[in-house]
């Protein structure tokens, strides 16, 4: 009752738009958003983050400049480095998430006027937060009249405003607020306010109902095989009641319990759904994308196939109960969480129209399955995969792998894959690369020894290939394009885990290391800082680079256009500027090295009429610009690039697109190293000028 | 290609703070250190790397290669990230942000020491005196990611 009553002490919506109290109601009895809005995360709730705008075009690109911005330092108590918002734009009003209070606000979408701000002051549980900052962003719901914004706060509490005036809505749940650590089937452990569980994407709403799901601290070296569960729940819009669950891990007597052998089900957790949810709302039908289980490169205290672990699953919108399932990856133990929204395509595929969804993936493959049914357009046979020596570790012997398309990203290491530009360079990264077990796809991770090896080195595992901004799908080509990184190693060793640390038996780490408790972002909030050391810290540390350059060969990232009635690439071009690093090497002066894209994997696309774009998530500095990143504009038929414009930081929110008064816009978070986060519209100039 | 470069430079020019383009001047002098100048003790990165273990590796990454939620500390886009800027602007990061769930938690003293680890990792070079624990001194240190061109 008394955090009930400081949260309402606390709330603030401040009204900075009088004028706002006098928005002219829509008339129509139902919502449609038009093509010139952007009214959901992913432009649409098939996930596509495509609009027909043409307005801005490859004529014109150069010429873009900025309309307005805003930073976000002063929506929170500290600036924050990492604005991944994508905003909102409907009706004449931009929405988006701001800063590290992770504040609601509305914008003029002309000007960038603010027009109300709403924050929730959490105290210990926002701060104990397993995600934090102003999250991926909100949703918008209009029966069309009445209009609403969700958004969920980094303490996990589902908050409902009237989009005219940020204000809550007090007939929503309690007084517009809905604490999502209750009525979840589970106890949410140790207590409300530290329990871990939370969210950082925007809510989707399809039809009347909210879908919310769940995220956990990362999990390389979780303290224990035991935590709270990710259930995904659809609420009502107007009255905040949960309306259905989903158990992501079955519960006894559900549908894939058996998949968690010795009882597992009962206290493994995680398997949540942290990414964007996407929707046919026609269908009547919610897509899943799900995570990983507790305990991301070790399983052997949840032996069996882990169902829904991984796992892209379709369920009823009115119900949530199961329609089909595919698990893209059993038994996880690489860190494969579905990390994006599933993408909603109807394409023809043999002469036939097909209803498609179509799933990019940490692990480069596209997985393209009819969205009814769920079964794979084209075959995705279970190919047998090495399986490891892990000391009580259970393995799946199979995973199943699409025969179309082809991998979009490399997603594992060989020698081959290693630097090239001169053989010396090769040499000695082959000597770095031969301490780690190497192999494709699938590889599994080993314990970690001195004589080595010191672990799997592995690629399209935790980072990615592609990670949570997603790809975009254009209903004119029947073309996917997606950005992945295509450099991104991530060495995966385990050690025994000491009892005082964890009653896991192996946790990630390197031979000859300490091992140390690893605190998350939300723990020991407040605490006092630990003693200085009294003795210290051993043991080695490879660099995973030769001299500076990267140890994986170019292209670093790529943007790749992928048919989805063939199930083949139309094209794929490496995104982004090569690195300083690279470009300024002294080993490398004199040789002419083609654009390499860049090792990084939060990259997000937009398609319009004519163009892809995408921000670079590299700072270069280069002879044409002083420190910055440009944003990138391809002609979507052919990849060749037509324009680019500078941006003071690298883009970490991904772009999107309206129109507003006959002028088109495109807007994106960027931030930073040095530079917090920005809001940044780019717009064409004004005629005459 | 008909880039805007160059208009995009003028603007960038015309907004930047004054002070910030004085003291790109003010870093050719020949009096002002930069990393590559021997800046903190082996002792201390030792120190920091034991509180980086403790505060930092869990969203960082044991090699400092960055997580899910968390930029790499290592490598070209953390040194281009930084590239030109001061260690004082990276210390002010580390001091107004780290940890997450509580910045400022950790003393002055442990921030430096964790820079001083972070410096370590990205190879520039130990020296006989600590890295200071003013942001005001640590201003004085450029963060150049190139090694300088042996003085003649």
């Amino acid at each position: 009752m008394r955090e009930k009553r400081l949260q309402r002490l606390n709330s603030v919506s401040l009204l900075l738009f009088a004028g706002l109290l006098c928005w002219p109601a829509a008339t129509s009895a139902q919502f449609h958003a038009k093509d010139t809005e952007w009214p959901s995360y992913a432009a649409d709730l098939a996930g596509t983050r495509y609009r027909p705008l043409d307005q801005i075009n490859a004529t014109n690109f150069n010429d873009l400049e900025i309309a307005w911005r805003i930073k976000t330092d002063n929506f929170g108590d500290r600036p924050e480095y990492k604005l991944e918002g994508t905003p909102l734009m409907v009706n004449g009003v931009l929405y988006a998430t701001a800063g590290s209070r992770r504040a609601a606000i509305a914008l003029d979408p002309a000007t960038g006027e603010l027009l109300w701000i709403h924050g929730e002051h959490e105290g210990k549980r926002g701060g104990a937060a397993p995600r934090q900052l102003s999250g991926r962003g909100l949703a918008y719901w209009s029966d069309g009249k009445d209009e609403r914004i969700f958004y969920v706060t980094p303490g996990f509490r589902l908050i409902c405003l009237d989009a005219k005036t940020g204000v809550r809505i007090p007939s929503f749940g309690n007084n517009g607020e809905v604490d999502l650590k209750l009525n979840n089937d589970q106890e949410i452990l140790p207590d409300l306010i530290t329990g871990e569980i939370g969210i950082q994407s925007a809510p989707v709403v399809a039809k009347d109902t909210v879908i919310i799901g769940a995220a956990f601290r990362e999990g390389m070296t979780p303290k224990s095989m035991r935590n709270n569960k990710g259930y995904v729940r659809g609420f009502d819009v107007r009255t905040g009641k949960r309306l259905w669950i989903f158990h992501t891990i079955p519960k006894k007597g559900e549908f894939g319990y058996d998949t968690w052998e010795k009882g597992s089900a009962e206290y493994t957790g995680n398997t949540g759904v942290w990414t964007q949810i996407t929707v046919d709302e026609q269908l009547g039908l919610v897509y899943l994308p799900v995570e990983s289980p507790t305990s991301d490169f070790y399983g052997g205290h949840r032996p069996g196939n882990n169902l829904f672990g991984e796992t892209l699953v379709c369920v009823d919108l009115k119900t949530g109960e199961r329609k089909w399932h595919f698990q893209l990856v059993h038994h996880p133990l690489w860190d494969m969480d579905i990390s994006s929204a599933p993408i909603l395509a109807d394409i023809t595929v043999g002469g036939k129209p097909v209803k498609a969804v179509a799933q990019p993936s940490k692990q480069g493959f596209l997985y393209v399955f009819d969205r009814v049914t769920g079964k794979p357009i084209w075959p995705m046979p279970e190919h047998p995969v090495e399986v490891g020596n892990v000391p009580g570790e259970w393995y799946s012997h199979t995973q199943p792998i699409p025969t179309k398309p082809p991998a979009y990203s490399r997603n594992g290491v060989s020698i081959d894959d290693l630097i090239d530009f001169t053989p010396a360079l090769r040499e000695r990264a082959k000597e770095i690369a031969s301490q780690y077990h190497l192999g494709p796809v699938y590889t599994p991770p080993t314990v970690s020894k001195l004589e080595g090896p010191l672990g799997t080195l592995t690629m399209g595992t935790a980072s990615g290939g592609t990670n949570w901004p997603g790809g975009s799908y254009d209903p004119e080509t029947h073309n996917v394009y997606v950005y992945a990184c295509n450099s991104c190693i991530e060495p995966i060793g385990l050690v025994a885990a000491p009892k005082e640390i964890s009653d896991i038996a192996y946790i990630a780490g390197t031979a000859g290391r300490e091992v140390e408790i690893l605190h998350g972002p939300g723990e020991n909030a407040g605490a006092d800082s630990p003693k200085p050391p009294k003795k210290p810290a051993g043991g080695g540390f490879t660099r995973l680079d030769v001299d500076g350059l990267p140890l994986i060969k170019a292209p670093y990232g790529t943007i790749t256009a992928i048919n989805l009635d063939k199930g083949e690439f139309v094209w794929q071009i490496p995104h982004g500027e090569t690195p300083d690093v690279v470009r300024n090497s002294a080993i490398l002066k004199g040789m002419n090295i083609p654009r390499t894209g860049q090792t990084t994997y939060n990259v997000g696309t937009l398609v319009t009429k004519t163009l892809v774009i995408a921000g670079e998530g590299t700072i270069t500095t280069t002879a044409d610009h002083p420190r910055g990143a440009m944003l990138r504009a391809y002609d979507k038929m052919t990849g060749k690039e037509v324009g680019a414009v500078y941006m003071p930081a690298p883009q970490t929110g991904s772009p999107m697109t309206y129109m507003v008064n006959g002028k088109q816009y495109i807007v994106m978070a960027v931030s930073g190293g040095p530079y917090s986060g920005e809001y940044i519209a780019y717009t064409l100039p004004a005629a005459g000028e | 290609m008909k880039l805007k470069y160059p208009l995009a430079i003028l603007l960038l020019a015309a907004f930047a703070p004054p002070h910030r383009l004085l003291r790109g001047q003010a870093s050719t002098s020949s009096e002002s250190r930069s990393v590559w100048d021997g800046v903190y003790t082996e002792e201390q990165a030792k120190r920091g790397e034991s509180v980086y273990r403790k505060e930092c590796a869990a969203c960082h990454g044991d090699l400092l290669t960055g997580g899910e939620s968390a930029p790499p500390l290592t490598g070209g886009a953390f040194l281009a990230n930084w590239n030109g800027l001061t260690i004082g602007d990276l210390f002010d990061r580390i001091r107004k942000t780290m940890p997450q769930s509580a910045p400022g938690r950790l003393t002055r003293q442990q921030d430096a020491d964790i820079l001083a680890f972070m410096l370590s990792v990205n190879k520039f070079p130990a020296g006989k005196t600590e890295l200071y624990r003013q942001s005001e001194m640590l201003k004085e240190i450029r963060f150049e990611a190139a090694k300088p061109e042996p003085k003649k």
